[in-house]
């Protein structure tokens, strides 16, 4: 009942995910396109449980593909499983199994590693990380070494007629998880756990001083980001029907982390765009250029460096601004800055492509460009320092509207 | 009744003897102030009560328990509240957040996972409460780490006051203050300790001989002298130590 | 088996000394800016790259000499223009920047020089073995290897306690703002150590480019056992760095060279399983197998038992 009104508060967005969540297919229903969301619904819960432990808690983790594999790896066993019917139930509940084992797996290695935070509990993450990665090759009866295990979802108990052979039918299943997922960690940031997690993260010492255990808070937030990574490991089994070590091991962490850093972290809307927008460079952009992981790396550290709150954090940073009602007043400085930064990224793009292409003519943005020609690496030169001089000449204005549109009124006075 | 009494608390750190031999009494409902020159231990001495630091020997009772050594959140459990001299918020979270938190425990919600706050109304009035008695219920939605600093000093005081703990320890309230500021401070912390025991550590003399019942004088960590405002005024060790000049002409 | 144990020690000894040249730059730099750069190997890299390329122009002596410097400039940059920014957003952060910029050392690497193996060889003149023992050759290069090693250390030691500057960094380590208040230039100092650290990774990079080969996943082989090592020996302390990469290097070393491993200690015990036993991996597990992780096996224990390492400083 109280979830129900919870809900209903924000219901609109709600509906809204909902309803993209299961309509997406029918814009877009080619087979890349419904592989490219079944890609964002794993991202999303994946990346949405490490940000309970990193954004929600403070707890930086190397380590969080650990659940995630785990949970896969349970699952896929658990296809063979029912393929031989040994056990039998539908496998739109195969993620559970996997949040079941990310939990039990986090309970075990959260009772002696969420001591502290900071660097002691990212390193200790770390090790075990990688400890469980490379004993994950060395067990090759149950991981299945380099090869992997694979499974086949279309057996049991058919779900109203459907077998799940075919992708977009398991996107429905996903889809229904994604939402269920979603929901439920966001009721958790609701909650008093949840709100101490925030606390903990901000100040772990006051927030002993107001009657709470850090430990025991973080050791809460570890077990439930366990849980939620573990499901989104069985969603990962469904949809490929295979898993491997990789998805176990430091790469595989790291992607997450990147997922949720760029989003933004802190903000629970922030790991769902890192989600969808890593997951769109991964695919759509691995096409255009062979760069697309130097690029993402580029953006990952400009992100670190210039925006540390992600893209969520971006638009957030603008809540004091919407609560002054001034946000209109930052529109037009917006639009002198970002017109000569999109021209200045393209051609900076443009000559780091021109350098990799080594001679040969290639297509950007509708031009054809020849790294052999001077006159080329002139136009494209000349445009982005011209750009450049635009950002520069527009950056006081902005600070400027920035700042009035921030000011803080003074608290009032208390007459006793 | 003694609410709160310190039987020889001694203190080092490694060779250094911060705090050697402390016996204090702290009777239930008074306004007790420490005053000291810079060094003398006021801190640390906060820092052991509130077990932020293990005593290196003796004992500190609180309501007849034994609390020296006790992680900090236990001790807050049993309704002893502190502030912090440089301002300890939770400066990411809205100003409501902040106090709605320093409520959680006192409500009786521990560490569910199941209860959604939004539906607490119970909850949400108190925190409500507290904003308008700090003068901050304006602000509420702001984050705490934006706010000026008298309002982050305001907050800090509700935090500490928020679970309605019994006894009140405030270390430095006015520091940084200006003069029309630590007035509003002073009456904003007359009002929410009254019925309370309040420990407060302050260098401004007026503000002290003005709130306080009983004054504890801490030098080089022992407490030379223990009285009324005004035996304290006259106590001529007390001027040697600490307060020079200014007491020669009362 | 006496010419196993005496390689296995000498190789152990290479590898760790390699090892305390990357740990100890990792941890002058935690010592003094908190901060763990996950991007340590990943300077190591590139001073094995560069050295690479230097050599091909003008052979291994130089690229000796340059690459390192090359690196430490590079570092001082990094710190300069990036670390520096990200410093007030905390630590999480700069753990977080120096993950990405390990991240993106990785594609430039492949970026410029491609994702091939370089084949980046030792100088000729180091050609040949040093000595021969029970019918082994220990090949010079490798004494060369330890040589260089220890002459850094000694040298690192010297400035550190007797110079003026190391005296000044030692007090800036603790005390970064009594030291600023003293009037000397902190961030300079940060720099400095920074660009020291990381050119000491890329002088690893540099002569172990030959043996441990030159490829764009070098860092990642050795990036997380320099930092089980800085954890193990005590974040922020070099003589716990030094114990521990020994210790590390001295154990894997070992555990590669001996063929012992579960089933003998079972035939020991006389118990014997079939084939198909669920766990027979574990089972036949042998010590060389295991091997690649038992440094994350140490870690996870001293962080259990021991958190502050072995000779670490409790963290405040």
């Amino acid at each position: 009942m109280e979830i129900l009104k919870t809900i209903a508060k924000k219901s609109p967005i709600w509906i809204a995910y909902l309803a993209a969540l299961l309509g997406l297919p029918l814009i877009f229903d080619s087979i890349l396109a419904i592989s490219i969301f079944n890609q964002m619904a794993i991202g999303i819960v994946f990346a949405l449980s490490y940000n309970m432990l990193l954004g929600q808690g403070g707890m930086l983790s190397f380590g969080h593909a650990v659940y995630f594999g785990l949970g896969g790896f349970l699952a896929v066993h658990t296809l063979i499983l029912i393929e031989f019917e040994t056990v039998y139930f539908s496998i739109i509940f195969i993620p559970v199994i996997g949040g079941v084992i990310g939990l039990l797996a986090a309970i075990f290695i959260g009772s002696f590693s969420t001591r502290k935070a900071g660097t002691v509990f990212a390193m200790i993450s770390l090790g075990i990380g990688e400890l469980i990665a490379a004993s994950s090759l060395i067990f090759s009866d149950f991981f299945g070494g380099e090869a992997g295990i694979s499974g086949d979802r279309t057996y049991g108990p058919t779900f109203f007629g459907v077998d799940f052979a075919q992708n977009d039918q398991i996107y429905y299943v996903a889809a229904i998880w994604v939402f269920i997922a979603t929901l439920f960690m966001y009721l958790f940031t609701q909650t008093p756990a949840g709100r101490m997690a925030n606390a903990v993260r901000d100040n772990p010492e006051r927030a002993e001083f107001i009657g709470y255990s850090s430990r025991r808070i973080r050791f809460i937030s570890f077990c439930a980001s366990g849980l939620f990574a573990g499901i989104a490991g069985g969603l990962f089994a469904l949809n490929y029907e295979f898993i491997t070590e990789e998805n176990l091991n430091a790469a595989t962490s790291g992607r997450v982390l990147l997922m949720a850093y760029i989003g933004g972290l802190g903000y629970f809307i922030g790991p769902i765009i890192g989600a969808v927008v890593l997951t769109l460079m991964n695919s759509l952009l691995s096409n255009y250029t062979e760069l697309w992981m130097l690029y993402l790396g580029i953006m990952f550290l400009l992100t670190v460096i210039y925006l540390p709150r992600g893209f969520a954090g971006f638009i957030m940073m603008h809540q004091v601004a919407w609560i002054n009602n001034r946000l209109r007043s930052l529109a037009i400085p917006y639009l002198l800055i970002g017109l000569p930064s999109l021209v200045l990224l393209a051609g900076i793009i443009a000559m780091v492509e021109m350098s990799d292409h080594e001679g040969e003519a290639f297509h950007y943005l509708g031009f054809e460009l020849d790294p052999e020609s001077f006159i080329t690496w002139a136009i494209v030169a000349g445009f982005s320092l011209a750009a450049y001089a635009g950002v520069r000449a527009a950056l006081p204005q902005l600070k400027e509207a920035w700042e009035s549109a921030n000011a803080v009124p003074d608290s009032k006075d208390s007459k006793s | 009744m003694s609410i709160l009494t310190l039987n020889n608390i001694s203190k080092s750190f490694g060779e250094t003897e911060i705090i050697r031999g402390i016996d204090l009494a702290i009777e239930d409902g008074e306004k007790h102030a420490i005053i000291g020159p810079n060094g003398a231990g006021k801190s640390t001495l906060f820092h052991l009560i509130s077990g932020l630091h293990n005593v290196t020997g003796g004992s500190i009772v609180f309501k007849n328990q034994e609390i020296q050594n006790r992680p900090p959140f236990e001790i807050s459990r049993l309704g002893l509240a502190r502030s912090f001299q440089v301002t300890n918020i939770f400066h990411r979270m809205s100003v409501f957040e902040n106090v709605r938190c320093a409520l959680l425990w006192s409500k009786g919600f521990r560490y569910s996972f199941w209860h959604l706050l939004g539906r607490q109304s119970e909850l949400n009035d108190a925190a409500m409460h507290v904003l308008e008695e700090i003068g901050l219920s304006d602000q509420a939605q702001y984050p705490a780490g934006e706010l000026a600093y008298a309002a982050q000093r305001a907050l800090e005081l509700g935090i500490a006051i928020a679970s309605g703990a019994d006894l009140i320890m405030l270390d430095e309230p006015v520091a940084g203050m200006s003069i029309s500021e630590a007035e509003n401070a002073v009456e904003l912390i007359r009002k929410v300790t009254s019925g309370k025991t309040l420990i407060m550590v302050e260098h401004d003399m007026n503000i002290v001989f003005d709130i306080a019942d009983r004054i504890s004088v801490l030098v080089y960590g022992k407490i030379i002298a223990t009285d009324v405002p005004e035996k304290i005024r006259a106590n001529p060790q007390v001027q040697e130590a600490y307060l020079g000049e200014v007491a020669s002409s009362a | 088996m006496l010419e196993v144990f005496v390689f296995a020690t000498l190789n152990g000894l290479v590898t760790g000394l390699l090892l305390f040249m990357l740990a100890s730059g990792l941890t002058l730099i935690f010592s003094m800016m908190g901060v763990l750069n996950f991007a340590h190997a990943s300077f190591y890299m590139l001073g094995a790259y560069f050295a690479y390329s230097i050599s091909l122009k003008t052979g291994f002596w130089a690229g000796l000499i340059l690459a390192p410097l090359l690196v430490g400039v590079l570092g001082a940059m990094v710190e300069r223009y990036g670390l520096r920014r990200v410093h007030q957003s905390g630590h999480v952060a700069e753990l977080v920047f120096t993950f990405g910029l390990a991240f993106l050392i990785d594609e430039a690497v492949q970026f410029f020089w491609g994702a091939d193996t370089k084949n980046y060889r030792s100088p000729e003149i180091l050609d040949f073995p040093l000595f021969t023992m029970f019918g082994q050759e220990f090949p010079a290069y490798r004494g060369f290897m330890i040589g260089i090693s220890v002459l850094i250390f000694i040298g690192l030691y010297y400035v550190l306690t007797r110079s003026r500057v190391g005296i000044i960094i030692q007090a800036a380590i603790t005390h970064p703002n009594t030291v600023a208040n003293l009037g000397h230039n902190v961030p300079l100092i940060f720099m400095g150590v920074f660009g020291v650290g990381t050119a000491l990774a890329g002088l690893a990079g540099v002569i172990a480019g030959p043996v441990l080969t030159t490829f764009p996943g070098m860092a990642l082989v050795l990036g997380s056992i320099v930092f089980v090592i800085v954890v193990i020996g005590g974040l922020g302390s070099l003589p716990g760095a030094l114990i521990a990469s020994l210790l590390v290097g001295l154990l894997q070393s070992y555990a590669i060279a001996s063929d012992v491993g579960m089933p003998e200690l079972l035939e020991l015990l006389g118990i014997s399983f079939d084939r198909n036993h669920p766990l027979n991996d574990l089972w036949t597990l042998s010590l060389p197998q295991i091997a690649p992780i038992l440094p994350y096996l140490l870690l996870v224990l001293v962080l259990i038992f021991r958190p502050a390492g072995l000779l670490g400083k409790r963290e405040e």
